[in-house]
């Protein structure tokens, strides 16, 4: 038990420099996009003092060293700067843009394992049978789907002819937002499902090799019931490092569909401030969404510690 | 690796020189007999479409770029195979020579981190030391971040456009090219057979051509043909964000963006270069299934 709380341990303490690098790329971006951001702030009309003075106050004048310093110090406050058009703390933003990124990743996520653990399954029991080719065969199509037109295209083939769902936004009923989620939560289970289920099939496959697999055969367990009682908890632990792989396209994919149906969630938000050259804005949500994958991949190392006992550090 | 050729054992130079000549080491890369069917399929579809876009000019009935607003969004019919688009350009000519922009973005998109990341890998791996401690704690930092949202903000630092994108791609995808060959060179080295050869006296580039790249390079080949799909789907993304190739260069996913709009009437705007891309994919994905079925068995 002791040896799984060191794991964790140092596991969090190297977690400490990948913050640290994350935070420097982030304020890097300040320094290799051209242009000054005080003239963006002031407006092409102001005068030369004026600019001078918007400098003075940011401080753009400092060394890169101090001004790094300065973010940090600010970040680690959750302070991350005024945005440049609406004049907001971007923090407020990201605040009030969160919970609708996580009502569309949580639903997506159901969506998605509903589609892969039986598909994931049925593709295992039958390996390199029918089952497994008509498996395989989706996985391809849907690797092969761009999410945003999986989207478009249930909106025209599911939304327009039944008017169930909303074409784009959100709404202000909880009702209505309910409504409005669950389009884009099943294009993201859609995106999301093709990798999952070939990962799933491949431990599945693994696991049915092993030696406490064949001891469950012996004591006559076979097909759905085999894999249930004796395959899946093992299985669980290489999707938990799957679903940490995955948060990266599972983000971009959540950026991309929140455009799609109009959802402001920070996604949409992160593409307005990058069209509308929102300097502060933009950075705010890539250290968001950069410190999101950090700790999702802390959380899965955590829960495989707490799933399989054998875990050890890793080279 | 150590630098200089070590002097072979007394086992080695007991053999007759004609033994030794790396032509009759063993080659565990060896060829088998042929490809399973998709990887043909896959073949066939990519092959069509890399003609489609050399012939684009030729098969395109209209100019890509030639507006017509007063027969904007026509219906699809003789005229316009595809109808029309919100500026009266012919959909299906920019369908054509979307192949050429979303061909190439794909393809080099893919290419520069296969030899960016090659080369990377090879350095940390035969150099070793410090240059193989930096190298892979690069491949960390950036395996350990949001790649895409990465590229959205490289696209906002460094302006739209096909010269940005791949870029971004290259400074993120070379990761996993540097982790295969390093590691295929740490594993290769002690291996018999590269032993052997180095016993012999064959210089290391040599070896690194003949043995250890021919081992490593179907392992490539699998990721660089998903690498090449995921650009497309990327480049696609990115330009129906408004952050990748700029209007009005014919390309799907700016395509899609503009049919949006348009979707309850003139539904075949949107549709269409979806189809395309989900067709380059599928072809895409068979020829790398192919390749993985037949180093697999």
């Amino acid at each position: 038990m002791s040896g799984r709380f060191l794991f964790v341990g140092k596991r969090l303490i190297l977690a400490v420099p990948l913050l640290l690098g994350v935070v420097l790329l982030v304020f890097l971006l300040l320094q290799i996009t051209p242009g000054d951001p005080a003239r963006q702030i002031v407006g092409l009309r102001a005068s030369e003092a004026d600019v001078a003075q918007v400098r003075d106050q940011l401080g753009l004048d400092d060394s890169v060293f101090s001004q790094y310093a300065r973010y940090l110090g600010g970040v680690v406050q959750g302070d991350l700067g005024f945005s440049y058009k609406s004049r907001q703390p971007v923090a407020d933003m990201v605040a009030a843009r969160l919970p609708v990124s996580g009502w569309l990743v949580i639903s997506g996520l159901v969506v998605s394992l509903m589609i892969t653990i039986p598909l994931g399954v049925w593709a295992a029991i039958q390996r390199d049978r029918a089952g497994d080719h008509i498996t395989r065969g989706v996985s391809l199509l849907g690797i092969a789907m761009p999410s945003f037109w999986v989207g478009l295209m249930l909106i025209l083939l599911v939304a327009l002819p039944t008017g169930w769902f909303p074409v784009g936004g959100f709404g202000d009923t909880f009702g209505q937002r309910l409504n409005a989620i669950v389009l884009p939560a099943v294009t993201l289970g859609i995106a999301m499902a093709p990798i999952q289920i070939r990962s799933l099939r491949a431990s599945i496959i693994r696991c049915l090799g092993s030696d406490y697999v064949a001891a469950g055969r012996a004591l006559g367990a076979s097909g759905f019931l085999l894999v249930r009682r004796f395959v899946l908890r093992n299985a669980a632990s290489s999707m938990v490092t799957l679903a940490a792989v995955q948060t990266s396209f599972l983000l971009f994919t959540m950026v991309v569909l929140e455009t799609t149906f109009g959802l402001p969630g920070l996604g949409q938000g992160m593409v307005m401030a990058a069209v509308q050259r929102d300097l502060p804005a933009v950075q705010g949500y890539t250290l968001v969404f950069a410190l999101t994958v950090v700790l999702v991949y802390l959380l899965a190392d955590v829960v495989n510690a707490v799933l399989d006992p054998r875990v050890e550090i890793r080279g | 690796m150590t630098s200089t050729p070590s002097p072979p054992p007394p086992s080695a130079a007991a053999l007759p020189a004609a033994v030794l000549p790396d032509a009759t080491l063993p080659q565990p890369a060896r060829r088998r007999p042929h490809m399973p069917r998709k990887f043909w399929i896959g073949a066939v579809i990519v092959g069509g479409y890399a003609v489609a876009a050399l012939l684009a000019p030729v098969l395109a009935p209209a100019d890509p770029m030639a507006q017509d607003v007063a027969n904007r969004l026509a219906d699809p019919g003789t005229n316009h195979l595809l109808g029309t688009d919100e500026l009266g350009r012919d959909v299906f000519s920019r369908l054509v020579h979307g192949i050429r922009v979303d061909l190439m973005v794909g393809f080099l998109g893919a290419f520069f981190p296969l030899v960016v990341g090659t080369l990377l890998g090879a350095l940390a791996g035969y150099l070793g030391g410090w240059a193989d401690v930096v190298i892979m704690r690069i491949t960390d930092l950036v395996q350990g971040f949001p790649v895409y949202i990465l590229i959205i903000a490289l696209v906002f630092a460094l302006g739209p456009g096909i010269r940005t994108i791949l870029i971004a791609f290259t400074a993120i995808a070379w990761v996993i090219y540097a982790r295969i060959i390093r590691d295929a060179i740490l594993r290769v080295r002690s291996l018999d057979y590269v032993q052997a050869a180095r016993a012999a006296g064959i210089p290391h580039h040599r070896i690194l051509l003949r043995h250890v790249i021919p081992n490593t390079i179907h392992q490539s080949v699998i990721y660089f043909t998903s690498d090449v799909l995921f650009a497309i789907l990327a480049v696609a993304a990115f330009s129906f964000l408004g952050l990748g190739v700029p209007p009005p260069t014919p390309e799907w996913g700016s395509m899609i963006a503009e049919g949006q709009p348009y979707l309850r009437d003139q539904w075949w705007l949107a549709a269409a270069p979806g189809v395309a891309i989900v067709g380059i994919g599928l072809g895409l994905s068979l020829l790398g299934d192919g390749v993985d079925d037949r180093w697999r068995r």
